[in-house]
């Protein structure tokens, strides 16, 4: 591969303090270079993109694409694709369904059409790494990682009773090892075990797992520590007890103290910020300021969203009970799933309606946390797609968020009500461009601990999105001009130009192989599984695979 | 009067949902031959399977022939007329909002499913889920009328929402599966589990015994007014069975009591 020359841009790359700056990029196989020192070299390839605004590749660091639930919900949910667009067979692509969870080739085809060139999926039972696999085999053009539910795990929680860290460190870092994953994922931690134990749940971060004697604050302390001392590129990704539920931010901050200084990504926050009480529905309101304040003090932990956008979309979750609860409160079909030692999950449809009170709350709330967390790089863009809405939306909260009389039209459409329980209305912060460029790539990929992504400095993987600028954000981020992965031209305004796979990320940490010996007695005595049939082997990865190093400070 | 005749011999489905007094109005018999259908994989010309003669500047649409490998015919349409003598294919008048269609033959599967309103009129059989949702929907027919003269398949009115279904002959298993509301009125012996999961909505037997479920309880013996309305109505639109039909004692029952419990059975 030769080189590219992309000319006259303007160029934000916020990771390299480029704000808008008009200037030329180069690309050497596949990987962003600085320009050529050699007299006379002339690119392979050049791109004009005068007056066109360019940014790296979008980086979705929380997202529901692939893996066991994500394919019941394609199955449970025929009505949500038969009048849904497909995509169409063509020379460069593969037929598929869209619809709230798209198939897997028109996943791959429809983050690269918007921009995107990485995304993980949030919510992998380790059991189920494999499949999730297989079908990142089969989502094109993006890279792609995942990681693994720890949270509810019978061994992890055997460990942290036994009181014997060491242990713990050695079975997650086999465990990360052995699904091909990328980070450790806690899920509604003890809640979603007490769920498959007898339909019960978790409220309190004190209250203890009857069968192993844990309390969610042991949980979560020590998965963050482990994933500290696991050196890990992506800190403990914690989805907090009580999602959903009304007067839950007491959770949240509660859940953010416990980690008392450690490193952690709380994600789709806006599900953890809600105020009132359970039994009113009228009390239900914001509580994202007193949050947001937390994190604004502490450079421990960062957030993605989850913003909720309005109109049809399927809840997933690793989360049990709150799939059993949101059937209840809907009243819709509903899945549930038990994956024997490890998790649990929860699927159910759902519509989000701007005539709802509680829904515009939610969503008012995803918005109230983009515009209250002072410094972007702590917070990412994300629907948690598709539970808040589909990652299609992006471009849409793009709108919302540099556009304030835009939001004040959408807020228009919403109950009166909502104006006050929330602060919505008083807020008059607009992202700039460059801002936007850090939360949908650099930030993400800096929490991520991703050095090869979400910038455009020499040596980066050569992932561009090229935009034609527009007044209308939404229309300008849906349709890039140009979308570049891996040094390959993959889309041209918003038509798949070229077949294209991407990577599997994830990572190998070093762990103590004494410990195999227990891991291997547990998985005889209880798994149905062989212990040596559990690991991911790496021909299931035929399309690549880049192993991140667990080096973080 | 716009006038369709099947010529085509194929067994691979062609989908035509184009035929639709909405999407053929204004155009010329010319035009009207080149609009796209589907044939198997590939898109084809409907004039490779019609012979198209007139316009549908009336919204009437006539179909000759034995069409019963051509489906999604009056799919969505909203107004207008569509008359076919012959047999018809799968998905006749899905999702219709209004308007009429008449077939003097059989219909195949999804007769007016999830239909929201207009008149379909078949005068002889129909096949499985008349007036149904389609599968993972939570509603089937939502409004209008589906008259069969002869007999159905299983599934009738499966989840249907509002509207009215008549099945002159005998029906398949579960009619009215899961009604959520509306009125089935069956002339013909149902087959098994009449009813099951009714949450609200009527279904009268008129004429015919069956036995029910044993979440269903009897009400009691009454003569409702109602009846007599709705038997008037199918016989003004020249529904054969109701012609004859005189109801006199009904017995009432309610269910099903595994669901919401107030729907009713009617035995008249």
């Amino acid at each position: 591969m030769g080189w590219m020359k992309i000319a006259n841009g303007t160029v934000y790359d916020p990771a390299n303090g480029i704000d808008g700056a008009v200037m030329d990029l180069w690309v050497k196989d596949g990987r962003m270079s600085a320009p050529p020192t050699e007299p006379g070299v002339r690119p392979d390839k050049t791109i004009n993109a005068t007056g066109l605004v360019i940014m790296p590749g979008g980086v979705d660091m929380h997202s529901h694409i692939a893996g066991p639930k994500v394919n019941v919900a394609r199955k449970m949910r025929p009505e949500d694709k038969r009048k849904a667009p497909v995509i169409r067979r063509s020379e460069f692509t593969r037929s598929g369904t869209t619809g709230s969870v798209p198939s897997t080739f028109a996943t791959g085809y429809l983050y690269a059409g918007m921009g995107y060139t990485t995304a993980f999926d949030a919510a992998i039972p380790p059991l189920g790494a494999r499949h999730a696999h297989e079908e990142f085999h089969d989502t094109p053009v993006i890279d792609k990682g995942m990681f693994v539910l720890m949270g509810n795990n019978h061994y992890v929680m055997k460990s942290i009773a036994e009181k014997d860290p060491a242990k713990l460190q050695a079975f997650a870092g086999w465990l990360l090892g052995a699904a091909k994953a990328y980070g450790i994922k806690l899920v509604n931690p003890g809640g979603v075990e007490v769920w498959k134990e007898g339909g019960g749940n978790i409220h309190g971060l004190d209250d203890e797992v009857p069968a192993f004697h844990v309390t969610p604050r042991q949980i979560i302390q020590s998965l963050a520590q482990t994933a500290m001392d696991l050196r890990l590129p992506h800190p403990v990704h914690i989805h907090c007890n009580n999602l959903g539920l009304p007067g839950n931010w007491r959770t949240t901050l509660a859940t953010m103290q416990a980690l008392e200084g450690r490193r952690a990504h709380m994600t789709h926050i806006q599900f953890h910020s809600y105020g009132g009480d359970a039994d009113d529905q009228n009390t239900f309101c914001s509580h994202v300021p007193k949050l947001a304040d937390y994190v604004n003090a502490n450079p421990n932990i960062t957030v993605d969203v989850g913003q909720v956008l309005f109109g049809e979309t399927t809840s997933m979750t690793g989360d049990g009970p709150l799939g059993y609860y949101l059937h209840k409160v809907t009243g819709r079909k509903w899945f549930n799933g038990d994956t024997e030692m490890e998790a649990g999950c929860g699927i159910v449809p759902i519509t989000y309606k701007d005539k709802s009170f509680v829904h515009s709350i939610q969503w008012a709330i995803g918005l109230e946390w983009y515009l209250l967390v002072n410094d972007p790089w702590r917070i990412a863009m994300s629907t948690d797609h598709p539970n808040g809405g589909s990652f299609l939306a992006y471009p849409e909260i793009v709108q919302l968020l540099m556009d304030r009389t835009y939001r004040e039209e959408v807020l228009k459409r919403v109950p009166p009500k909502v104006l006050q329980h929330c602060r919505l209305k008083d807020m008059d912060r607009e992202y700039t461009l460059n801002e936007i460029a850090i939360i949908t790539r650099a930030s993400p990929a800096r929490m991520l601990g991703l050095k090869h992504k979400g910038h455009l400095g020499p040596g980066a993987d050569a992932d561009i999105a090229i935009y034609t600028p527009s007044k209308d954000r939404k229309a300008m981020f849906e349709m890039p001009r140009f979308v570049i992965k891996s040094g390959t031209i993959v889309v041209e305004q918003g038509e798949v130009r070229a077949e294209l796979d991407g990577v599997a990320l994830h990572v190998n940490p070093q762990h103590d192989a004494e410990r195999l010996p227990d891991i291997k007695k547990w998985f005889e005595d209880c798994y149905t599984i062989q212990f040596a049939n559990y690991p991911v082997d790496p021909h299931h990865l035929p399309k690549g695979s880049v192993e991140v190093a667990c080096d973080r400070e | 009067m716009l006038t369709l005749t099947y010529r085509a011999d194929h067994k691979i489905p062609v989908e035509a949902e184009v035929i639709a007094p909405d999407h053929l109005l204004g155009k010329s018999s010319a035009d009207i031959a080149k609009l796209s259908v589907q044939h198997g994989n590939a898109q084809a010309a409907l004039g490779e399977f019609f012979d198209v003669s007139g316009d549908a500047s009336d919204a009437e649409i006539r179909i000759d022939g034995d069409c019963s490998r051509v489906k999604w015919i009056g799919a969505g349409m909203t107004m207008g007329r569509i008359r076919i003598h012959g047999n018809i294919g799968m998905h006749l008048g899905s999702e219709m909002k209004g308007g009429l269609i008449e077939v003097d033959g059989d219909a195949a599967d999804w007769v007016g499913a999830e239909m929201r309103g207009g008149r379909i009129h078949i005068r002889g059989n129909a096949g499985h889920l008349v007036g149904a949702g389609y599968r993972g929907s939570r509603l089937g027919m939502r409004g209008g009328a589906i008259l069969v003269e002869g007999k159905a398949g299983s599934e009738i009115a499966s989840t249907m929402r509002r509207g009215l279904v008549a099945i002159g002959g005998e029906t398949g298993d579960f009619p009215g599966v899961g009604l959520i509301a509306g009125s089935v009125f069956l002339f013909g012996t149902p087959g098994l589990r009449t009813a099951a999961g009714m949450k609200r909505g009527t279904i009268a037997l008129c004429g015919v015994e069956t036995s029910l479920l044993p979440t269903f309880r009897f009400d009691c013996v009454y003569r409702p007014t109602f009846l007599h309305l709705y038997l008037r109505q199918l016989a003004a639109w020249n529904f054969g069975p109701a012609l004859k039909f005189e109801p006199g004692l009904v017995r009432r029952y309610r269910g099903d009591l595994v669901a919401l419990g107030k729907g009713e059975v009617l035995m008249l």
